[in-house]
């Protein structure tokens, strides 16, 4: 077996093990974002030769490049969310909103959450896969529903039930994968995704549509398609923000993850109706989102509609699936997990100095917090596509693949609905910034606060300014993985 | 056994196990609800058993007795005993009444056999009359989960899905590979479990497992 997965993996159990057994410890506010930043260097060793284009082929795992890059992303942000937490949660017990029991119980579940997230990756079976993502609902529920009062128990109720309901419906479109495998595929290997690739051709088409029906509309759940995304809003607002983040930048990738790899099968199978499907997933989300954007009140929801908007233009473009679109769409997934923690963390900055999260009883940001309004307003313009950031770069894959793609009417629908987006972020975010501050802030000075923000706004910026060869390279590598021309 | 008899006994349970699923629809008290899901749970293990014993697959035996573990006797147990913790009344409250429901679950059964029709042209199992079936299971799952208000109610709707789903996979494949059904059994228990644990909090802070309290996060 592979040294770096196995070190990974163990890694993983080990600091799963000391995160629970040891909740109770003082120092587990410490100790957690220790593992996880050891995590985060395990990974790099791990992904960084896969990233370069090898195929790691080993019993039970496989990945490739795809895999090491969601990886990554899950070890970058898991980290960085364990950094912050340490001044979030920390600021919150001081305050008594929560007892010192509960951080324990938070630091566990956060670090038994990363590693779930980080392993489904690694699964070469499907049903791992499967598996992994229903396992990641679980893990999470109790973090949103963290703060037990009303409004966090509905958001973790309406969180657990459509997830589960869509886990179960993705389960059925794998029964209909596996039965359309018989006598294509050794019955052993059955739902392996290489094995899957290598036999395409002989699987019943009829069978395979249902399928993808039932993989995209049940992950999809998870992933926040509009009109399956009534958890979504709920779960994001009200968990603690350095979980927001986690679930809007990674955990809704997972679930992303799982589509794409029966979208490169189906692909196969039957050219052109998977992709339909996210095409028409990927506008309504888009579109729908993006209303809902301007006439938030809450900033944490409209951060969350935001993410809505984001899976909305991934989705469009698998759905075009032409090779620029699909690159365009990758990079718009790492562009995203990357940014969108900068917003929810310097969310969560804002709203414990404030103690609100109406917008509209914000002002003054620039004066009393200027870091903060630094990296909120910084963060907004890289989320909406302005350059130079990484998220520029990859709207604009997106829009000039489409318009080679000859779909000059999606490139005005997305044009337009960006720039409702835009003007939903000017006309929420930016009044926040100026004026007078007419209350008391308690701005908390600590270095956890600020550290992660800044790595992550670096690195948003640096992707924007110029992209690494290895990097670039990596993506023609999952473009040609995806669409199922590589060597498997 | 004859091929004829063993098709006709599969039929049998999987038109039961449907036959538990309207019935469900039309049951307005919870104990009675908790009892006709282990009866399906029933149904479904026989069903199994006899698909186990005639393919000679072997796996499905263990699929039989997790179901009946598990289905049978654990669940049934835990959501009783989630019930008697929360002191719910015993009423279980809709939001269309009965006869809209039980119409709807009409129109979802021949919705289900008009969107199965492909599918079961292309399988050749013997049991392949049970795939419209397990669809119908699956949809009217959905549709109390839709229409019920309380957590328990819901919660079973949830289960009847997933034993429409397992009619399904033996319908089609006599099975999913070891590792899926056991995944399945897994996550279900864990996610009964955290439900359970939720359903107790909701009680706790609205005085009421009526989920339709659950107003409050909207634009």
């Amino acid at each position: 077996m592979n040294a770096a997965l196995l070190a990974l993996i163990c890694w993983m159990s080990v600091s799963s093990a000391v995160c629970v057994l040891g909740r109770r410890s003082g120092y587990i506010d410490r100790i957690m974002p220790f593992c996880t930043m050891v995590q985060l260097v395990l990974a790099a060793v791990l992904c960084v030769p896969i990233i370069d284009g090898e195929v790691l082929d080993d019993g039970m795992f496989y990945m490739d490049g795809m895999s090491a890059v969601f990886m990554m992303l899950v070890a970058m942000v898991g980290a960085m969310a364990s950094v912050y937490s340490m001044g979030y949660i920390g600021y919150e017990s001081e305050e008594g909103e929560i007892l010192t029991r509960d951080i324990g119980q938070y630091y566990a579940l956060m670090m038994v959450f990363i590693s779930v997230m980080m392993l489904t990756f690694t699964a070469r079976s499907m049903a791992i896969v499967w598996l992994g993502i229903g396992a990641t609902t679980l893990v999470s529920t109790f973090l949103v529903g963290f703060h037990t009062d009303e409004e966090s128990t509905e958001a973790a109720w309406k969180y657990i039930i459509l997830c589960s309901v869509g886990i179960t419906i993705a389960l059925a479109g794998y029964t209909l994968v596996y039965a359309s495998t018989i006598g294509a595929v050794d019955s052993d290997a059955s739902l392996d995704w290489p094995a899957l690739m290598a036999a395409a051709d002989s699987l019943d088409p009829a069978l395979m549509k249902m399928a993808m029906v039932l993989i995209i509309v049940g992950f999809g759940t998870k992933v926040g398609f509009v009109p399956l995304h009534a958890w979504l809003p709920d779960a994001h607002s009200q968990a603690p923000s350095p979980v927001s983040g986690l679930l809007s930048a990674v955990l809704l990738n997972c679930a992303m993850y799982g589509i794409l790899r029966f979208y490169s099968i189906s692909e196969l199978v039957n050219p052109g109706f998977a992709s339909s499907l996210l095409l028409v997933f990927g506008i309504v989300s888009l579109v729908i989102a993006a209303l809902f954007m301007v006439s938030s009140k809450d900033l944490k929801r409209m951060l969350a509609y935001s993410s809505i908007e984001n899976m909305g233009l991934i989705a469009i473009g698998f759905g075009i699936g032409s090779p620029l679109a699909i690159a365009g769409a990758v990079l718009q997934i790492i562009a995203h997990s990357i940014t969108k923690p900068i917003l929810f963390f310097s969310a969560g900055n804002v709203i414990q100095a404030y103690g609100t999260r109406d917008m509209r009883r914000i002002h003054g940001l620039g004066r009393s917090m200027p870091f903060t309004s630094f990296m909120l307003s910084a963060g907004s313009l890289a989320i909406v596509g302005a350059p130079p950031f990484a998220v520029f770069v990859s709207e604009f894959t997106l829009l000039s693949a489409s318009m080679d793609a000859g779909m000059t009417w999606l490139t005005i629908l997305m044009v337009l609905a960006l720039a409702i987006v835009f003007g939903g972020f000017t006309r929420n975010v930016f009044p926040m910034m100026i004026g007078a501050c007419d209350r008391e802030v308690h701005a908390d000075e600590r270095p956890s606060r600020y550290v992660p923000l800044a790595i992550l706004f670096v690195t948003t910026l640096a992707l924007g300014l110029f992209m690494p060869e290895q990097l670039k390279d990596c993506i023609i590598g999952i473009v040609h993985t995806i669409e199922g021309v590589a060597v498997w | 056994m004859d091929s004829v008899i063993i098709g006709n006994l599969i039929d049998l349970c999987a038109v039961l196990m449907l036959l538990t699923s309207v019935m469900a629809v039309a049951t307005t008290r919870m104990r009675p609800l908790i009892q006709l899901f282990s009866l399906q749970s029933i149904f479904l293990a026989l069903l199994a058993f006899i698909i186990a014993s005639s393919s000679g697959s072997h796996h499905i035996y263990i699929m039989c007795v997790l179901t009946v573990v598990l289905k049978v006797i654990a669940m049934p147990k835990m959501l009783s005993y989630i019930m008697s913790k929360i002191h719910v009344d015993k009423e279980v409250e809709l939001s269309i009444g009965i006869v809209g429901s039980l119409l709807l679950a009409g129109v979802m059964i021949l919705l289900s056999y008009y969107i199965t029709e492909p599918l079961i042209a292309s399988v050749e199992t013997v049991e392949r009359s049970c795939i419209a079936l397990s669809c119908s299971m699956l949809l009217i799952g959905l549709l109390m989960m839709c229409t019920r208000r309380k957590a328990i109610t819901e919660t079973v709707g949830l289960l009847m899905m997933e034993n429409g789903l397992f009619l399904g996979a033996l319908a089609l494949s006599h099975g999913m590979p070891l590792i899926v059904e056991l995944s399945a059994f897994f996550d279900v228990m864990v996610a009964i479990i955290i439900i359970g644990i939720f359903a107790y909090r909701i009680n706790k802070s609205f005085n009421s497992v009526d989920t339709s309290f659950l107003r409050r996060l909207k634009e």
